[in-house]
């Protein structure tokens, strides 16, 4: 009797520990990357029902939101980079990068290709500018797709090599592209302090986190706005100086909370959740009507041009000598090329950086909101090509 | 929590228009309601010898025999309504833009103007090439965004394709300048339109509007709408959308309770007279005939409000 009870016990215990887990797959991240989708759906609703209360608002938040708070999604994203490429972390070895980086390279040279191709041969010039918004790759929504298509195989960290080595890239020329801004007005020196503080603190061992935030994020900060520099990337040259883990590359996952690096990954999340929340409602309301050129060739840029450059480019890689982790087939890859397809946060985030008000803003921003197909695409493809879960021997 | 409810409040902080009668040869459908004084009925413009005299055209250098004839209309209006500067208000050339396009888009379709010795002063729409700022026949001295006084009127033409804080400090330091009676601002983005294909651009009016109402513009031209349509007065400031000077939508409005006349049944250029404190104005269609008419009256005093 005791054995049977002891038995249903272990089975009740087995299916709860199994529906936690469960559940915790589809709270990650509903947890970390709902806020910003929230956010657009109740702007877009907001902003073609009632729309001038609404720009009033975002214009209203935009400085607050797009240049303060997003600080700290740009400071998180740091932090899982550096950690990744740390020793011992998962992107230490640049032999894991070296394909992604040539994949990713196709990419952005196939979108923003085809973006330009498209706005001069329909010549809108004007739009040439918006050029490496056609280049931004939600990661998150890549790896979230192919993981629910293909959960084991080796794509997975090489997509998010090529989705964060071609975000890098725009956030470069995100960083720097304000270029109506007045001249520097003494910023390398405040970010200079700003650099030896947060050096003086490693020294001394400083494990808290905050003080590093609190005190040389502000004065980075500054340094970047003074000298014409996206502000937001403002915790990009501070996050090295936190104290580090090596951190596999499962990026997107929940770090373990057992240290005052992670902990303070854990207490931004929720900030981060309410900056996305507050950046998807800030810049994601647009007349939808307001679709033009721009948002044609955004979508084109990411749903045509960069996966045929990322196919491309790996073909030639292949070519050339390279070879495809293991169990990775042409299939599979064309599958993650659309996974990648998405523009979505970045592509806003980049827009936001680059362009100020008006009706560019407004078609680029549908544009950036419309490639949200791409992973519907990469899911019919799968199932049309049997890849992954839809694998006909499966 | 605490950081978080504290990061949220850090971001939280941080002339007299009377409206014309419709013109019984109005070929659109007419807008039922005209709200204001009764409409003082305006036939023709009184074409007086000391006042400012211009044309309106927008959308217009698509080359095509439509442009052709508005131009040839414009010149034969000009026989009696002498005006010698035309403004225009983007989309001055569609495709492609080399030298000879230049030719076939505006030198050909204005030549009988251009001879007479009329000056164009031109903004940029979406479809024109940045770099035709520096053509010297649309006047624009190589800026996206510049301003220029004639007689009693002075005029603010913007780069409404890139509001950039820039161009928003410039406009808010020259219009405060301004001591001339009327301030008239044009550009290529409508901020009032009531066309079914893009009409109003809400994010931008919520840029310029305050604007514009603080430092009392009276009259604003703007086309990328290929219809032509007369704002009800907003804050004090009459609108116009002329985009129909080569190119047309026709049927696209969906007239509102903003709107106070429309033509989209054929292109159409307008006719304006500035004289003393009254802005006479008239749009014609490709036709010849006038479509919509009307007078737009400042007050002496005025800071902002037109009645």
């Amino acid at each position: 009797m005791r054995n049977h009870v002891a038995a249903a016990h272990h089975v009740a215990l087995h299916r709860h520990h199994h529906r936690q887990h469960a559940t915790h797959a589809v709270h990650r991240p509903v947890n970390r990357f709902l806020g910003l989708p929230l956010g657009v759906a109740i702007a877009l609703v907001w902003a073609n029902t009632v729309p001038e209360p609404y720009f009033r608002l975002a214009q209203s938040l935009s400085f607050g939101v797009n240049d303060i708070g997003m600080a700290l999604f740009v400071g998180l994203i740091m932090q899982e980079i550096v950690e990744a490429t740390m020793e011992g972390g998962a992107l230490h070895s640049w032999r894991r990068w070296t394909l992604p980086l040539i994949a990713a390279a196709g990419g952005i040279a196939g979108s923003a290709g085809t973006y330009l191709a498209y706005v001069n041969g329909r010549y809108e010039a004007i739009l040439s500018t918006g050029w490496p918004i056609a280049c931004a790759i939600d990661v998150a929504a890549a790896y979230y797709v192919l993981k629910a298509i293909m959960p084991r195989s080796g794509i997975l960290p090489f997509v998010l090599l090529l989705g964060i080595a071609t975000d890098l890239f725009g956030m470069l020329i995100v960083a720097v592209w304000r270029p109506a801004v007045a001249a520097p007005e003494g910023g390398a020196a405040l970010l200079l302090v700003a650099l030896g503080l947060a050096g003086a603190m490693r020294t001394l061992k400083v494990r808290a986190f905050w003080p590093y935030l609190a005190i040389c994020g502000p004065l980075s900060w500054l340094a970047f706005f003074r000298d014409g520099l996206h502000p937001a990337f403002a915790l990009v040259p501070i996050v090295p100086f936190l104290p580090h883990e090596p951190r596999k590359l499962d990026l997107l996952a929940d770090p373990p909370d057992d240290d005052a690096v992670h902990h303070f990954e854990h207490e931004w999340n929720t900030l981060v959740q309410v900056v996305l929340f507050l950046f998807g409602l800030v810049n994601g309301g647009v007349i939808l009507k307001g679709y033009d050129t721009g948002t044609w060739a955004l979508m084109l840029a990411a749903l045509v041009g960069r996966p045929a450059g990322i196919l491309a480019a790996i073909g030639l890689a292949l070519a050339a000598g390279w070879h495809l982790p293991g169990r990775i087939g042409w299939r599979q890859l064309v599958v993650a090329a659309y996974a990648a397809s998405t523009g979505f946060t970045f592509a806003l985030f980049f827009a936001s950086g680059i362009l100020y008000t008006g009706p560019l803003l407004a078609q680029l921003t549908i544009g950036a909101l419309a490639t949200a197909v791409g992973p519907l695409l990469a899911i019919g493809i799968a199932r049309l090509a049997g890849v992954g879960r839809f694998s006909r021997a499966s | 929590m605490r950081r978080a409810v504290v990061i949220l409040a850090v971001l939280l902080s941080a002339g007299g228009f009377a409206p014309a009668a419709q013109n019984p040869a109005l070929q659109g459908p007419v807008p039922s309601r005209v709200e204001g004084p009764a409409p003082s009925r305006v036939e023709g413009l009184p074409a007086r010898s000391d006042s400012l005299k211009f044309a309106v055209i927008g959308d217009n250098g698509n080359g095509d025999k439509t442009e052709y004839d508005v131009g040839q209309q414009m010149a034969a209006a000009r026989a009696k309504f002498p005006f010698d500067m035309v403004l225009m208000l983007g989309d001055n050339m569609y495709g492609r833009q080399d030298p000879q396009d230049f030719v076939t888009k505006f030198e050909r379709p204005y030549a009988a103007l251009l001879q007479a010795g009329v000056l164009f002063y031109a903004s940029l729409g979406n479809h024109d090439n940045q770099n035709n700022r520096f053509y010297k026949g649309f006047n624009m001295g190589g800026e996206r965004y510049f301003s220029y006084v004639k007689k009693n009127v002075r005029f603010f033409v913007l780069d409404s394709n890139v509001l950039d804080p820039q161009q928003r400090s410039w406009l808010d330091e020259a219009l405060g300048r301004a001591r001339e009676d009327w301030k008239i601002c044009y550009f290529h983005h409508p901020l009032y339109s009531d066309a079914g294909r893009h009409g109003s651009d809400v994010s931008l009016r919520v840029t310029l509007e305050p604007l514009l109402v603080k430092h009392g513009v009276n009259v604003v031209f703007s086309g990328h709408d290929h219809i032509y349509e007369r704002i009800k007065p907003q804050k004090g400031i009459a609108y116009f959308v002329a985009g129909s000077g080569g190119e047309l939508r026709r049927g696209d409005t969906h007239p509102s309770g903003m709107t106070a006349a429309y033509f989209d049944q054929d292109n159409a250029f307008m006719l304006v007279e500035v004289a003393g404190d009254e802005l006479f104005f008239e749009a014609v269609a490709r036709s010849g005939t006038t479509v919509d008419s009307g007078v737009i009256r400042r007050q002496a005093n005025q800071t902002g409000a037109t009645q």
